[in-house]
């Protein structure tokens, strides 16, 4: 524990050091004093992820009344592990990236508190802790999106979205989480966990369902995931990185401490509720990521996928506990982490690599870039390795964590009653088809951007990005290998944190060593072995081109297919790659195209310029929010009736008031 | 229980409430201007007839900073706004003055109609006095809303806090010193903003109507 309050403490100082060290120092003091608070938080928790212990601390100076109550656990130890991994990464990203508005006193120091708090919500261990912590985490990240506002009206509009369903959420979670504390004594989660077993079903039932519904929609879940795909796009990249690979965790964290941990699972009704929006998220995430031609807000909705399967996880582990099943359950769960570790990982290292190409060329527009692999090689390879490992290629952290999820829905068979049957069902054509999608996603956003040739100057004269940023993306990129090959190193530790979210005492279901196989079911895969064999087949492949390259070679533009004369213009675009989708979805995604034309003024057979226009929408924004947001608008206008600028009536209301509150009175 | 000291206290407090409705009675800005003055100094009287009868010496000083205040220092400074146009009147407020009377009085019954379970509580002399703090309260708050002029508007809301602190006095024999002083001074400083601000609105708009403002302006 002291070590992980070290590195907080290092996170203070180098918010304290962003907001007092002059320009030319700020950025790599503060980055530096934040990375070493993250490395510091990193091996504390893997510490206690390792020995498997509880560590507490607690003290009434910080805040008023109540005082901060943190305690580390398993669970809490493996968000831990991933935040602080992306928050280091981010940091030494910022030495490369920071400039003209993150350079800011106000943004490196909010980054700062930023990372602080998202170290500090995994083991906030009281209510008022938590909700601290909580709103720093929200207030902060918010804050960060508006960095460049004065530029970016979508900036101010996304921020604006983000602030009023985080405080919803946050409204909600709070309420959920008092209705414990009423009937349960003390606002320690050690004092609720204590009583929440004395509560009537329906207290605890309501209560979970109003944290539910808080956690869910920090996680991006659909249809409360509307402020997602506005806000991560216009964060700064280090931002949207650690919303994307840290943030939406801690929803999927508050889900499963309040469900799993203080209230002891409850019934399947809950985990089928978080499996559901899980389904919904995860085929609407990836339909939306398909069809993007933003890149960044192609890895938002794509968030909204993974996450979405993490959920599924999450509520059939939930689901298999309550019906008797611990050893599947404890699978899927142990699925569903893996998979949030991986995602931040992959995900992480994504959103780094679209910042490298928003700074080298100057737009995240998809269908404005192309042929990157000439200008940034070693970006391109990092992307390309990350695209592959959330599209779950073998041997990469994507498809191992997917495997053992499937393997956690598959063998979720054995349990015959209805509604765990619908959701195993659900769950696995959820997982396949975002499967399938999801590599439409992630071949357009490398096809499109980083082969073929330039679509625009800016991308045509890309230049490649400073060394820091390089270093920041690789580091993100190991614990995709690592996990892809060896999953077995970490499996013990993610056990750990298992167990403890759903308070069973059960061996591990996967056996230790290196490959995955499963103990008490059939299935088994040997990563590593399936590595030394893609290696193998690799290198066959180039030492029979090499031969076959001995032979003079043709050289002609690429992707040309034998014409003479290839321009930008002649390319596959994001959109037209994605079309052929857009149609077959067409009743979800509700597409809005319009064709204009214009005619030469003689003939109206022949036309002299055609314009096409094609947007995806959120429909769910769309139909679900809009009309709520316009009735509210609609109210507040019929209010100014009453207000016509005269000060007398102002006044006269008041009087009137105070009257009628007297009559009554009386 | 001296009658000298219920006469003294019933005259004080009666003279609160009639100087408030005398202000409703007037036109000239002026004299209304003058029985604040009056009011002031009857409910400094209130607050010293209290302290002599308990020996308070905390409460003889607040009763005189009020004398001080409530009597001299805020009545002297509208009448220096009001001297910048000597013959304004209350030509036309928004409810004239033969009804204004006739309000005031409904509102006088409601405020005993409605302290009477107040008085309930603590039957003392004091006590049963209240209703003339609140009807002092209602008065001002009906002189705030009906009066065109900037300045009677101030005096209204001079007397609304008056009321109030002729209801403190009475139930809890005056809050302590420096609440006191804290309130008196934040009157004081609300009535030099406003008089600045009248003393401006006049030079710019040449009109102290506030019926006249509408709108916003740049």
């Amino acid at each position: 524990m002291a070590l992980l309050l070290l590195g907080l403490g290092c996170c203070v100082l180098a918010a304290a050091a962003a907001s007092a060290l002059p320009r030319s120092w700020r950025v790599p003091a503060s980055a530096g004093l934040g990375a070493t608070g993250c490395a510091l938080a990193f091996v504390a928790a893997m510490r206690v992820l390792v020995t498997g212990g509880v560590e507490s601390f607690s003290t009434t100076r910080l805040l008023p009344m109540f005082g901060l109550t943190l305690s580390i656990d398993p669970l809490g130890a493996l968000f831990i592990v991933a935040t602080s991994f992306v928050g280091f990464a981010a940091c030494i990203y910022c030495i490369g990236y920071a400039r003209g508005e993150l350079q800011s006193r106000t943004a490196m120091s909010l980054l700062m508190v930023f990372i602080l708090t998202l170290l500090a919500v995994p083991v906030a261990s009281s209510i008022v802790s938590l909700m601290f912590c909580w709103e720093l985490m929200a207030l902060s990240s918010m804050l960060l999106i508006l960095t460049d506002q004065r530029h970016s009206r979508a900036a101010r509009s996304a921020a604006l979205w983000y602030g009023v369903m985080t405080q919803l959420g946050a409204a909600s979670i709070l309420f959920g989480l008092l209705l414990l504390t009423v009937h349960g004594g003390g606002q320690t989660f050690a004092d609720i966990r204590l009583h929440s077993m004395a509560l009537s079903s329906a207290v605890r039932s309501f209560a979970f369902f109003l944290a539910l519904l808080g956690f869910a929609s920090k996680a991006g879940a659909v249809p409360l995931h509307v402020w997602l795909p506005k806000a991560h796009p216009e964060a700064p990249s280090p931002v949207s990185a650690l919303m994307s690979s840290s943030m939406v965790a801690m929803g999927v964290y508050g889900i499963i401490r309040v469900g799993g941990d203080l209230l002891h699972g409850g019934t399947v009704w809950w985990w089928v509720a978080v499996a559901a929006f899980g389904a919904v998220s995860a085929l609407y995430g990836a339909l939306h990521a398909t069809t993007s031609t933003d890149i960044k807000r192609l890895l938002a909705y794509s968030t909204i996928d993974i996450l979405g399967l993490v959920l599924i996880g999450v509520g059939a582990a939930g689901a298999l506990y309550d019906t008797g099943h611990p050893g599947v359950a404890q699978l899927a769960m142990m699925a569903a982490l893996l998979l949030v570790v991986a995602h931040a990982g992959f995900k992480g290292a994504l959103f780094l690599g679209a910042g490298s190409i928003e700074r080298s060329t100057g737009t995240r527009d998809l269908d404005q870039l192309g042929g990157l692999i000439h200008r940034m090689p070693f970006t391109a390879a990092l992307f390309a390795l990350s695209a592959c490992s959330i599209m779950a290629v073998p041997t990469l952290s994507g498809f191992s964590s997917e495997w053992l999820l499937l393997q956690g829905l598959l063998h979720g068979f054995t349990d015959r009653s209805t509604p765990t049957l619908i959701m195993m069902l659900v769950g696995v054509v959820a997982l396949a088809l975002t499967g399938g999608l999801t590599a439409v996603a992630f071949v357009k956003a490398f096809g499109i951007g980083f082969l073929g040739q330039a679509r625009s100057p800016g991308a045509a004269n890309a230049v490649d990005v400073a060394p820091s940023m390089k270093i920041a993306m690789a580091l993100l990129v190991i614990p995709s290998i690592v996990i892809g090959v060896v999953p077995g190193l970490l499996l013990p530790l993610i056990n750990r944190a298992a167990t403890t979210g759903l308070a069973t005492a059960a061996p591990s279901p996967v056996e230790r060593g290196t490959s995955l196989v499963l103990t008490q079911f059939r299935g088994t895969i040997e990563p590593a072995a399936l590595f030394a064999g893609l290696v193998l087949v690799l290198l066959i492949v180039w030492a029979v081109n090499q031969r076959l390259a001995q032979r003079s070679a043709r050289r002609v533009d690429a992707w040309s297919c034998g014409r003479d004369v290839q321009t930008p213009r002649m390319q596959y675009t994001a959109t037209s790659f994605a079309e052929p989708l857009q149609r077959v979805f067409a009743d979800v995604l509700r597409p809005q195209s319009d064709v204009e034309v214009t005619h030469v003024a003689e003939s109206q057979y022949y036309e002299q310029s055609l314009m096409y226009q094609n947007r995806v929408s959120d429909a769910l924004e769309l139909h679900g929010y809009r009309p709520v947001i316009d009735a509210a608008l609609r109210i507040g206008k019929s209010a100014r009736r009453i207000q016509n600028g005269s000060i007398h009536r102002y006044l006269a209301f008041g009087f009137v008031a105070l009257l009628l509150i007297l009559v009554v009175l009386a | 229980m001296s009658t000298t000291y219920v006469g003294a206290l019933e005259l004080a407090s009666g003279a609160v409430l009639v100087s408030a409705i005398m202000t409703l009675w007037r036109r000239q800005v002026r004299s209304i201007v003058t029985m604040l003055s009056l009011q002031g100094i009857a409910l400094a009287g209130v607050a010293v007839v209290l302290a002599t009868h308990e020996h308070d010496k905390a409460l003889l000083a607040t009763g005189l900073l009020v004398l001080v205040v409530k009597g001299f220092v805020v009545p002297g400074l509208l009448r220096r706004v009001s001297q910048l146009d000597p013959n304004s009147r209350e030509s036309a407020p928004l409810v004239n003055v033969p009804a204004s009377l006739v309000f005031a009085a409904v509102l006088i019954v409601l405020s005993y109609v409605v302290s009477s379970r107040v008085t309930s509580f603590a039957p003392t002399v004091a006590t049963h006095l209240t209703p003339i703090g609140i009807a002092t309260v209602l008065v001002g708050y009906f002189m705030l809303v009906t009066r065109r002029r900037a300045v009677s508007k101030i005096v209204g809301l001079i007397l609304v806090d008056n009321g109030i602190a002729l209801v403190t006095f009475l139930l809890t024999s005056g809050v302590p010193l420096i609440v006191e002083l804290g309130s008196s001074l934040d009157v004081l400083l609300v009535v030099v903003v406003l008089q600045f601000l009248v003393v401006n609105m006049g030079r710019h708009l040449r009109t102290n109507e506030l019926a006249e403002m509408k709108a916003l302006h740049d």
